[in-house]
């Protein structure tokens, strides 16, 4: 079975693996930090304390404590490499594509409801969701389910007044209208006619407004995922999985960049991270689609073991924590080790590529075929090889 | 004189190569000659696979084999021996691997016994040395038949002979790759066969090794009807008509007025006719009246603001003054004005070209005036009101080396691709398999870039004293001036005061709050001043994943001399001098292929931006004619306007002849195009009666139009519906790091058919009280002509006997005729017919 769908829950940044996934409190104080760490519902598995809900799922996700880009002095980028499969950067030619991107491309969605969206500020920390090789065709859709008067949900909802019969009248009236260029064999009519069938067959159908409709979500459930935009994000998500959307991405708080008051800033948000990833999962699970949905929590580094003098934790590349669940995905697993300070993987090291070939691997898209930029010049999708995270795997 | 590889695909001459046949390569086989070339022709070191930075698997070789000893040496040296095995070759991992006997994820490349393979095992058995390297670097590669005419169904084999340094000559076929151009015509199979697939012409590309040279195929289309009688209108016609005679396909009749009026319009002005301009044409009767049409177009403004976009596509008018993001949108603004009146007075292309080319900040003043232009730009800037007019009679355009990554070898890439034509930027890291240009080409043409001072950070030291003393002391003033604004605000709102003096306190808070800005944002106008500086003596140099290469020649693309320069001397100006020369390869040719693919969908050379020996024009002559005439013409834009939009090519229906169906690059009938963002969203408020409210710090008059936007819409305008349709309709972002004609997307896509089909802006702008409908409601009372009316508007015709019953009995079953002329509007602009130019 090949996954269906993905929901990528993105954290711009560096969010602390020591203060989330990968907890030290052995460490000397400088270095352990101010949290604690909690047992899960899988024995030997703990993670902290401030994510109780998700240490009650912990046997439906996986803990990647073992990956990085190996490098200590890092600056911000990580997301061009986490998100796309492919560390390099392409240099002066557009970037590498997201997974989602791939997917828009390589496996587009049944015809009433979007393949790829995008909540929310889509260049926070993140590349490859826009200007990237495949061209305009293969972005999200982007914009934000908590705003009712934004753009894309505007055009998303039928006019007011207008029903369905209504509707269809005026495009009977528009198709006979439409002749002059009929007859033509051109591909850019065909091509739009594909397109405002597809536009037209959103607009018929209740699916997508349905799913963006968070405030039909009954209140107890909603607030499960935490009062706040962020949190009616993923929710929102989850709803657009339900309705047969195969890629959602969003980014979950603004920057976890916590170069200063870390302590204070994790305080803040990882309650808000674990109602709503946790929520995320268990929802998936009752409803039966966890297995075919691949769910990823992650940012761009790891952060220094050493606290600063200022109550931050700074750039960290040669490890970091990545959350993975569903789709394939073992529950109840951590991958590989980092020594006593979090600071280096001492155990099943894997790289960046590994991850995208993982990812792809899940969603039965072969990660070695060649796709062609805009300028025609060829692509592998994942440039290197590399092994699969099959310890991972169900 | 032009370099090796010019002559190389030159050589291709007819008749069959002198084959002074070496020894069979089998027997002994050389590793640069031979075996390199068969690693590049099974794809073996191309960027996918091992000639990947990193190699593949453990094995690396060079990019497309571009150092054979740097591959011997990988190939032997690394990995104890086990690719290479001298004792029992067939045991080598080079052979197993490339057989599929043992598992190799590049799959099989050759077959155990074939001739690739025993050359393979030939060189191993034979010690899999290293020859002399030089001895077979490529003098002349020459490929037989070079032209070829054959029918459908047909073949043909091609022959590759190589001359090399040591004086030899060898049959290379074996050893070479093929590649069809148009796949649509002919395929071509691994041993250089050539089978006619479809009608048209195209080229195949054959590689020996690194070593490209083209050979040309021409496929007529069947059939005795005689060609019919169409009479040219002027020289383009003529070329067109002589192809498509050859390759025996039909043009396509004429459009008719109506349809010429609203494609000419658009294309020229950006704009369509108004509903009495196309009345009043189609009731002219004068034969020439296309002509005239023509001309006032390119009188109009929209013509000037049309190719003041156009050329900032190239120019990309953004990343202003290093970081100063704060004076970004006003500096778009009088950089774009300034390409428009240099547009509108027509000045000559080469002239626009110097005049952007070898701009300097001063424009022959004295320091102490330019001083003075740019205090009263920086106080402008801090006004929010630019003063576009006094930028925009500057001579030159100093803004273009103003921002970020003009100069040095990004700059270089800019250059080449806005007024050459020419794609460098594969050169930055290795030579391009589909080009002929190496990095030495690309630094040593950046070395003529590299000693103009560009953007930079204003620093105390090159400051003029005025604008160093506001920078140094005019944040601590401007904070006391904020400190005293807020007192007064704040003071304005007390209860106890009386409205009328509460409004002067906010108005006096309101000066001194300007006057802060001025101080602290006043300065920062300051970029370094644009000049020529001889003291600079960097060389231009790329670090690649592959290496750091340095040039210090001064030389010209394609020049095999290298220039001199003493330090006073601009080499800029050697540069502005190579363009104007009226034989220049590239300079005049680029101008002309762009302006025919901004009509015609696609260049003569296409892609338009891609002028190289191995991407052949479609139409040699016409662009040969085009580029002669445009330099006879003293570079006049308009003319070469006027020579495109008078010929019978452009006047053509969309509606092509049954013999031309399916042909893109012949045009043999005009080419259905999707309108370009600004177009687009201007046809839709001339349809609608709109005006578009644009965000301030664009710096637009009321009532201007989607095409005067300048440069990229700045961040905090990025949310607005504006910024929004630029960005879904593939209006390029003008990315200083990309230099591609395709960063304007003219695809279709479904966020395209939804905001036509149900933008909340878009409905508003159909069913707005002052609208266009609701104005034909009001002031028309007959039905069958408000139909017209709407017609007229949105799709620039007559409704036809069929839209008209249609029109009318859905606006009678309408709850009310606004409602139903709201629905014909909208039916009208999800038309195919709307959003093409056809």
């Amino acid at each position: 079975m090949t996954a269906e769908h993905v929901v990528v829950v993105w954290l711009g940044g560096g969010p602390p693996h020591q203060d989330m996934f990968d907890m030290k409190p052995d460490a000397p104080k400088e270095i352990a930090g101010e949290f604690k760490p909690i047992g899960t519902n899988v024995p030997g598995i703990q993670v902290c304390e401030l994510m109780p809900r998700l240490a009650r799922n912990a046997d439906k996700y996986t803990i990647l404590r073992s990956v990085g880009i190996k490098s200590e002095t890092w600056e911000h980028g990580g997301g061009q490499y986490w998100l796309t499969g492919n560390p390099r950067k392409t240099g002066v030619t557009p970037a590498y594509p997201m997974y989602g991107n791939v997917v828009a491309k390589l496996r587009p969605a049944p015809k009433d409801v979007p393949t790829f969206v995008a909540f929310g500020d889509i260049d926070n920390h993140a590349y490859g969701l826009k200007q990237n090789y495949l061209g305009p065709t293969a972005d999200p859709i982007v914009f934000q389910p908590e705003d009712a008067k934004g753009e894309v949900k505007g055009m998303l909802v039928p006019p007011a007044g207008l029903d369905l019969s209504a509707f269809d009248r005026r495009e009977t009236l528009r198709q006979s209208l439409d002749t002059q260029l009929r007859g033509l064999d051109d591909p850019i009519v065909g091509g739009m006619d594909k397109f405002q069938q597809t536009a037209f067959d959103l607009l018929r159908s209740p699916k997508l407004r349905d799913a963006l409709a968070v405030e039909k979500e009954p209140l107890k459930v909603a607030e499960r995922y935490g009062k706040n935009s962020h949190g009616r994000r993923v929710l929102a998500a989850r709803r657009l999985v339900e309705a047969g959307v195969p890629f959602v991405y969003t980014h979950f708080e603004s920057n976890w960049d916590h170069h200063g008051q870390n302590f204070r800033a994790c305080k803040e948000k990882l309650p808000n991270l674990d109602k709503a990833v946790a929520s995320l999962i268990e929802d998936l699970h009752d409803r039966g689609l966890l297995e075919k949905t691949v769910v990823m929590v992650l940012g761009e580094m790891g952060r220094t073991p050493k606290i600063n003098k200022d109550a931050g934790r700074d750039h960290w590349g040669t490890c970091q924590s990545v959350l993975v669940a569903g789709g394939g995905f073992k529950g109840g697993c951590v991958v590989g080790a980092t020594d006593k300070h979090a600071a280096y993987v001492t155990d099943k090291y894997y790289k960046v590529e590994s991850f995208g070939r993982t990812i792809y691997h899940l969603l039965g898209i072969d990660p070695d075929q060649t796709l062609y930029a805009l300028d025609n010049r060829p692509h592998r999708l994942i440039g290197e090889d590399t092994p699969l995270i099959k310890e991972a795997l169900v | 004189m032009t370099r090796l590889w010019f002559p190389l695909a030159a050589v291709a001459l007819l008749g069959t190569p002198d084959l002074t046949r070496a020894a069979d390569p089998v027997e002994k086989p050389l590793f640069s000659r031979h075996v390199v070339p068969l690693f590049s022709r099974l794809g073996c070191n191309a960027g996918a696979c091992h000639g990947s930075v990193t190699g593949q698997n453990g094995f690396r070789l060079s990019l497309f084999g571009a150092s054979p000893s740097q591959d011997h040496a990988w190939l032997l040296r690394e990995f104890a021996g086990r690719r290479v095995n001298p004792f029992e070759p067939e045991k080598s991992l080079l052979l197993e691997k490339a057989t599929g006997v043992v598992s190799h994820v590049g799959g099989q490349r050759m077959a155990v016994g074939g001739r690739d393979y025993q050359l393979l095992r030939s060189w191993l058995t034979r010690g899999a040395k290293l020859d002399r390297v030089e001895d077979s670097r490529v003098t002349a590669l020459r490929v037989s038949p070079p032209q070829q005419t054959l029918n459908l169904g047909q073949t043909y084999a091609l022959k590759v002979e190589a001359a090399f340094a040591d004086g030899t000559k060898e049959d290379v076929t074996d050893l070479c790759s093929f590649e069809v151009l148009d796949p649509t015509v002919a395929a071509v199979d691994v041993s250089g066969t050539v089978t006619a697939k479809g009608v048209g012409d195209t080229a195949v590309i054959v590689r020996y090794g690194y070593e490209p040279v083209v050979a040309h195929l021409v496929v007529p289309r069947a059939g005795n009807e005689p060609f019919p009688d169409v009479k040219p209108n002027n020289f383009v016609d003529q070329h067109v008509l002589a192809k498509l005679k050859r390759l025996n396909i039909h043009p396509a009749g004429l459009c008719d007025d109506a349809t010429f009026l609203r494609r000419a319009s658009l294309d020229v002005t950006g704009l369509p006719p108004t509903p009495d301009e196309v009345r009043r044409f189609l009731a002219d009767k004068s034969p020439d009246k296309r002509a005239k049409k023509i001309d006032e177009l390119l009188g109009r403004p929209g013509y000037a603001a049309l190719w003041a976009t156009k050329f900032s596509d190239v120019l990309k008018p953004n990343s202003f003054n290093a970081n100063y993001g704060l004076v970004e949108p006003a500096e778009a603004r009088r950089f774009y004005e300034w390409v428009r009146a240099r547009v509108a007075e027509n000045t000559p292309y080469d002239e626009f070209a110097a005049r952007v080319l070898l701009a300097t900040s001063r424009d022959g003043r004295t320091r102490e005036e330019w001083v003075e232009e740019v205090m009263a730009m920086a106080e402008e800037n801090a006004l929010l009101e630019p003063n576009l007019a006094v930028y925009a009679k500057r001579k030159t355009l100093d803004l273009y080396w103003q921002r970020e990554n003009a100069t040095g070898v990004k700059g270089t890439l800019q250059v080449a691709h806005a007024f050459l034509g020419l794609r460098l930027e594969c050169a930055q890291c290795h030579r391009h398999p589909h080009d002929v240009w190496q990095q030495d080409d690309l630094l040593s043409f950046a070395n003529f870039f590299m000693r103009v001072k560009g953007a930079n950070y204003p620093d105390n030291k090159t400051l003029p004293p005025k604008a160093a003393e506001l920078m140094k002391k005019g944040p601590e003033e401007a904070k006391k001036l904020r400190e005293e604004a807020k007192k007064l605000t704040d003071k304005a709102k007390d209860k106890s005061v009386k409205p009328d003096d509460a409004a002067k306190m906010m108005a006096e808070a309101k000066t001194l709050e300007m006057k802060a800005r001025m101080l602290t944002e006043g300065p920062k106008r300051f970029g370094t001043e644009v000049q020529h500086n001889g003291e600079r003596a960097n060389f231009a140099s790329v670090s690649s994943p592959l290496g750091t290469q340095k040039s210090e020649a001064f030389r010209l693309p394609g020049e095999t001399q290298s220039l001199k320069f003493a330090k006073e001397d601009d080499p800029r100006e050697a540069v502005v001098a190579w363009m104007r020369k009226p034989d220049n390869p590239y300079f005049a040719k680029a101008m002309v292929n762009r302006a025919w693919a901004h009509y015609f969908g696609r260049g003569i050379v296409d892609p338009p931006d891609h002028l190289s020996s191995l991407n052949p024009p479609s139409h040699p002559e016409l662009l040969d004619a085009l580029a002669k005439g445009f330099v006879e013409n003293k570079y006049d834009l308009k003319w070469l306007h006027r020579a495109i939009l008078n010929s019978r090519t452009y006047q053509q229906s969309a509606r092509p002849h049954e013999t031309a169906k399916g042909d893109r690059r012949n045009f043999a009938s005009f080419p259905l195009r999707r309108l370009p963002a600004e177009v687009l969203l201007d046809v839709i408020n001339q349809a609608t009666g709109a005006t578009e409210a644009f965000p301030p710090r664009l710096f637009l008059p009321p009532g201007a139009r989607a095409m005067e936007v300048a440069g990229v819409t700045g961040a905090e305008d990025q949310r607005a519906a504006l910024a929004y349709a630029f960005q879904i309709f593939g209006r390029p972002a003008r990315n200083g790091l990309v230099q591609c004609d395709c960063e304007r997307d003219p695809s279709p896509t479904i966020v395209q058919a939804l905001y036509l089909a149900n933008h909340p802006q878009l409905r508003e702008k159909i069913a707005a009280a002052n609208g266009r409908v609701a104005k034909l409601v009001t002031d028309v009372s007959d039905d069958v002509k408000r139909v017209e009316e709407i017609f007229l508007w949105t799709v620039g015709r007559m409704p036809s006997k069929d839209d008209l019953a249609a029109s009318l009995e859905y606006v009678k079953a309408s709850p009310s005729a606004q409602r139903g002329l709201e629905d014909l509007m909208w039916s009208l602009i999800n038309t195919r017919e709307f959003s093409l130019n056809h």
